[in-house]
């Protein structure tokens, strides 16, 4: 009897996975049901409240809808990629290299240490005075707060990574004959921290979307104004449009990201 | 065979001593250890757990510095590791992020062999080991012996003179270590490297060396070193193997 539910239960699995698409059929469907609950509660409740309180899902489609064939959604996310791209970047690079060097060298780790232990804690929300004033209302300001907040989780991821290096993989290489730290960094180091680094990045591309919002908080343009001149208006759908923008952002990116991070960590 | 023109080197340790500092004080790890290998020689070094053998290897390594003493690897001292010697650890310690072929490839690589000539030599080597048909599988898709043997060629690729090796069949069940005795066996004697070979037992130590240098605890220290006059291969049914192994298990004892 147990058996049989076990059999039945093993040839539904094999059945409802598409190994080939790498989907899970069963997941999906549920991911799916768990969705239409979601949405189904939220329109129970918006019945009950004004639309400027929580509006129906139905409205905030219909408002998703218009704003993109009015063109003002591509036109704010086309804003805000102009500094999410190159905030995420620099701060991902300076973030990876500075945690690889600080990690490997204990020398400037104690150096630096007291600075890096004060800076750490400042919010990257806390420097906009220093966004306005060294680089201006404009896309550069808003990438730097986008690439502190990227700097600091690289950072601390790369630094992880390179600390968890073992020793005796450093010793091979040494009796293989590599001499100079450079090339034990380089041909040791990064690709036995690779994985942390690599989570570290994906991290960072996230909370970089997070940082959007906050980034715009003085005045650039992109979806993160719309977000905070909508919600001034008590435009709930709008609002709710434009957080919709950024989980799809988000959603895309990552999957993107996760099919290279699967790629070059295929040894693992 | 391209894989075999360095000879064996001569390895010379002279009053080696080794203490740790602890919070229970000062611990000799190794006492006043003297001994000399030959070239082409092939010796075990054999001693029950903390009797300061892989300390030793370490500092024959070059990996740790001794605290008096030195090791003298063909006339120089030794004090890093270097391309003279090829190191087989127990754990393996492959390269995760590389394929069986470029673990082998690494040492080449660092020594800027050119590239057809590097590669025809990796392919040797995976030949020599028995990998053939694995060069592109990662070290997570292999079983512990064929790890071993992929880290035995990347050892061997540099072509070093002296194969120092810490229990490196310890990790793999008894069956794939006796076939891998007898391979590193055929290496041995196809290459004429010296080998040092670092285990806890007797019978393996028995079976592989010319000599055995027999360790003991409390501190670490040599206590006999014994010449093992049989010809390979060797058999365990062998009434003089039996002999042998009762000599060396008595040393540790004493």
């Amino acid at each position: 009897m147990a058996t049989d539910i076990q059999q039945e239960l093993e040839r539904a699995a094999e059945t409802t996975e598409l190994p080939w698409l790498g989907i899970d059929l069963r997941r999906t469907a549920l991911g799916i049901g768990g969705l239409a609950l979601f949405v189904t509660l939220w329109w129970i409740a918006s019945l009950f409240q004004p639309d400027f309180i929580l509006p129906s899902p139905l409205a905030v489609a219909e408002r998703f809808v218009s704003e993109a064939a009015s063109g003002e959604m591509t036109t704010a996310l086309g804003q805000s990629v102009r500094h999410w791209i190159p905030g995420t970047i620099v701060g991902t690079l300076l973030g990876v290299a500075t945690g690889i060097a600080l990690g490997w060298s204990r020398l400037l780790d104690d150096i630096s240490s007291p600075v890096v232990r004060t800076l750490r804690p400042v919010p990257p929300l806390a420097l906009i005075g220093f966004a306005i004033a060294w680089f201006g209302i404009n896309h550069t300001g808003a990438a730097f707060i986008i690439a502190v907040g990227a700097f600091w989780i690289n950072f601390y991821a790369s630094y992880g990574g390179v600390e968890g290096v073992s020793d005796d993989l450093l010793d091979v290489a040494r009796s293989l004959g590599v001499q100079s730290d450079l090339e034990l960094i380089r041909s040791v180091v990064i690709p036995a921290a690779s994985p942390e680094i690599m989570t570290g990045i994906r991290t960072g591309i996230g909370r970089c979307w997070m940082l959007v919002v906050a980034s715009e908080i003085f005045g650039v343009p992109g979806i993160g104004r719309r977000i905070l001149r909508a919600s001034n208006n008590l435009q709930v759908d709008l609002v709710i449009t434009y957080i919709l923008v950024l989980s799809l952002m988000f959603l895309l990116v990552d999957t993107v990201f996760r099919a290279v991070q699967k790629r070059v960590l295929v040894w693992r | 065979m391209a894989i075999n023109h360095a000879g064996g080197s001569t390895v010379r340790v002279e009053q080696v001593d080794k203490q740790y500092d602890s919070k229970q004080g000062t611990v000799q790890a190794l006492a006043d250890i003297n001994f000399e290998v030959s070239p082409g020689e092939f010796i075990c070094l054999v001693g029950p757990s903390g009797c300061g053998k892989t300390t030793l290897f370490r500092i024959l390594a070059g990996l740790e510095p001794p605290t008096s003493g030195e090791v003298i690897l063909n006339g120089s001292t030794v004090t890093k590791p270097n391309t003279d010697m090829g190191i087989v650890f127990q754990e393996y310690h492959l390269f995760p992020w590389q394929t069986v072929r470029e673990n082998v490839a690494f040492g080449l690589k660092k020594a800027n062999v050119p590239k057809d000539e590097r590669s025809q030599r990796v392919q040797q080597l995976i030949d020599l080991v028995g990998l053939e048909g694995f060069e592109d599988s990662y070290p997570k898709e292999l079983s512990g012996g064929m790890k071993q043997r992929v880290a035995l060629a990347r050892a061997l690729a540099i072509d070093p003179s002296l194969l120092l090796m810490d229990e490196p069949f310890g990790a793999v069940d008894a069956q794939t270590r006796e076939m891998l005795q007898d391979e590193l066996i055929d290496i041995w004697r196809e290459t004429n490297k010296t080998v040092l070979f670092v285990t806890h037992d007797v019978e393996e130590a028995v079976k592989l060396a010319d000599r055995v240098v027999v360790m003991g605890r409390n501190p670490g220290s040599i206590r006999g070193i014994v010449e093992i006059d049989l010809v390979r291969p060797r058999s365990r049914a062998d009434p003089e193997f039996g002999e042998y192994y009762e000599r060396v298990r008595d040393l540790i004892h004493t």
